[in-house]
């Protein structure tokens, strides 16, 4: 579903953020992206959903294309994939029911869709009974479970996550990768860059290892590798 | 536009009002105060051109002929009046005819011009009352007929008229480039206090662009937004010129009565007819200058 294939995307002139990236991602997967800081885990996140461009190289989505999109049809590209993010970008002086009908909206969906689907949506992450608080009234987990009701209720075929447990306490990252894996066995295909091995550990799926641009590691029910951390497992890793 | 969707852009537009209250009394009251001096100044302005235009149309040039011209000087001399191409109305009173106004000028005393009205007693001479094209030109006109055989002597309210003409002039002229200045500066303003709130709401425009709202869902509610604050903005102005201008002209009626304003009923449709427009357009632009800048995500 997901074909990348000698992707390169260089900020300016000196900043490599991926080399020659290759990566295929199938229906229903479910995918952690691992690697440091600036090994260009967000920078991939950010291909997929065109918010920059590359360098060089093609993505394709549903068997399109997206590095040729035109500006107009991104819009409905983001409509496929449910987007997740560490800070959670919800809208404050919206309450939790209408941060998740707002996807909705944007597609011109009717009040009748609306009214139904978005409890569906806040019911599956468990936030029904506090869907009139707005996001400040709500813990920093809440806030996060929010977001996913709101990355799910348009059914996208994809939901894309970064770091979406980079700000919570272990046991509330735990909940959420679990709704996570829920949403995956639905028949979502999920990917989640993170810096949780405990988690990727834990949770067993297809773990890709990126490291300074380059793909270093793509193993099926893998574990967290710290490209630094053990040079000797992959002594040419990086270079 | 879909009207499922209309409606939740004009909703989103008021909520966004209420939500964001003081910026937007902010914004309605610099696009209030502009086009109120606006208003004001084309006010002062309608009536400045109105009265000159009135003393233009009181400007003229009387020609007195000379008593002692004959048929065929007084002929040469109509004949050359009605040709000139600057004049626009070319009227002769002979003097009787300007007896007759004396006395109607006079009313009650006209007995006092009993011993004159007679043919050979009449004191008065026969005249020209000429009107120029462009009343600005008078005193080049009457300049050069006052030379033309037969002319007696000219009068025209010399010394009078040109300073008159030059303050009329620059008044316009004042007001012209004051009411451009303004328009200026409300653009300016309104642009920026819109600018700042499309600044607050970055994010918001951030989060819809990546749920796949187009670019045009976004800028929907924005351009409501901009169109309601600026047609609130010139509400207010509209009203209190009218309302102050009719309280003024009922004053000025009272007790300055040689004055004549404009009619407030029409000053009223006119100020409504170019401010009303002017503020919601001056939203609308504020608004969809300022929201281009955060669509590129
Ligand atoms: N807009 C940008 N302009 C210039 N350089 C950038 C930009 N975005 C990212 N980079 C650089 O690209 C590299 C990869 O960044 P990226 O954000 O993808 O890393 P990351 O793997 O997400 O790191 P982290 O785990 O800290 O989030 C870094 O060296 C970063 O400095
Ligand atoms: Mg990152």
């Amino acid at each position: 579903m997901i074909e990348i294939s000698h992707l390169y995307k260089q900020f300016g002139n000196d900043v490599v953020a991926l080399k020659d990236l290759n990566l295929v991602i199938d229906r229903g997967e479910f995918v952690f992206i691992v690697g440091s800081s600036g090994a260009g885990k967000s920078t991939l996140l950010k291909l997929l959903l065109k918010e920059i461009s590359p360098t060089r190289g093609s993505i394709k989505i549903f068997g399109r294309d997206i590095t040729r999109l035109k500006g107009r049809q991104i819009p409905l590209l983001r409509r496929n994939i449910g987007m997740v993010f560490q800070d959670f970008r919800l809208l404050n002086d919206r309450n939790v029911f209408e941060n998740v009908a707002f996807t909705l909206r944007v597609t011109g969906a009717s009040s009748k869709e609306i009214r139904k689907r978005v409890p569906l949506s806040l019911e599956l992450v468990g936030l029904k009974d506090k869907q009139f608080k707005k996001p400040d009234e709500l813990s920093g987990g809440e806030q996060q479970r929010v977001c996913v009701a709101r990355a799910i209720v348009n059914r996208p075929a994809v939901v894309i996550a970064d770091e979406p447990t980079g700000n919570l306490d272990p046991n509330t990252s735990m909940e959420i990768m679990k709704l996570f894996e829920e949403i995956n066995v639905r028949g979502t295909t999920v990917i989640v860059a993170t810096h949780a091995k405990e988690l990727v550990d834990y949770f067993q799926k297809r773990v890709v290892v990126l490291d300074r641009g380059r793909l270093i590691s793509d193993q099926e029910r893998g574990v967290y590798i710290d490209a630094h951390k053990e040079p000797l497992l992959f002594p040419g890793g990086g270079a | 536009m879909r009207i499922r969707n209309l409606f939740y852009f004009l909703g989103e537009a008021l909520k966004s009002v209420v939500r964001h209250g003081w910026m937007s009394i902010a914004s309605i009251a610099v696009v209030a105060m502009t086009l109120l001096i606006l208003g004001c100044f084309m006010v002062l302005n309608f009536n400045v051109a109105n009265l000159a235009e009135d003393i233009k149309e009181q400007v003229q040039i009387v020609v007195y002929i000379d008593e002692n011209a004959d048929e065929q000087t007084r002929e040469n001399l109509h004949n050359k009046l009605v040709a000139h191409p600057e004049l626009d109305e070319v009227r002769f009173v002979s003097k009787d005819e300007a007896m007759e106004r004396l006395k109607r000028q006079m009313g009650d005393r006209a007995y006092l011009l009993d011993g004159y009205t007679e043919e050979d007693a009449n004191p008065l001479r026969d005249s020209y009352e000429l009107r120029t094209k462009v009343p600005e030109n008078i005193s080049l006109v009457a300049e050069e007929i006052g030379n033309y055989p037969g002319v007696g002597y000219i009068d025209y309210g010399e010394g009078i008229v040109e300073p008159l003409f030059q303050f009329t002039g620059v008044i316009r002229y004042i007001g012209l480039a004051f009411m451009v200045g303004l328009a200026l500066t409300a653009i300016f303003l309104i642009s920026h206090t819109i600018r700042l709130t499309v600044y607050i709401r970055r994010r918001e425009i951030q989060i819809m662009k990546y749920v796949g709202a187009t670019n045009w869902f976004i800028r929907w509610p924005f351009i409501f937004e901009g169109l309601i604050l600026g047609l609130v903005g010139a509400v207010i102005p509209v009203l209190v010129v009218q309302f102050s201008y009719q309280a003024a002209v009922e004053w000025v009626q009272e007790n300055i009565y040689f004055v004549t304003l404009l009619p407030p009923q029409q000053i009223g449709t006119e100020i409504a007819r170019i401010l009303m427009p002017l503020g919601v357009v001056l939203g609308i632009l504020g608004s969809t200058l300022s929201v281009r800048r955060f669509l590129n995500v």
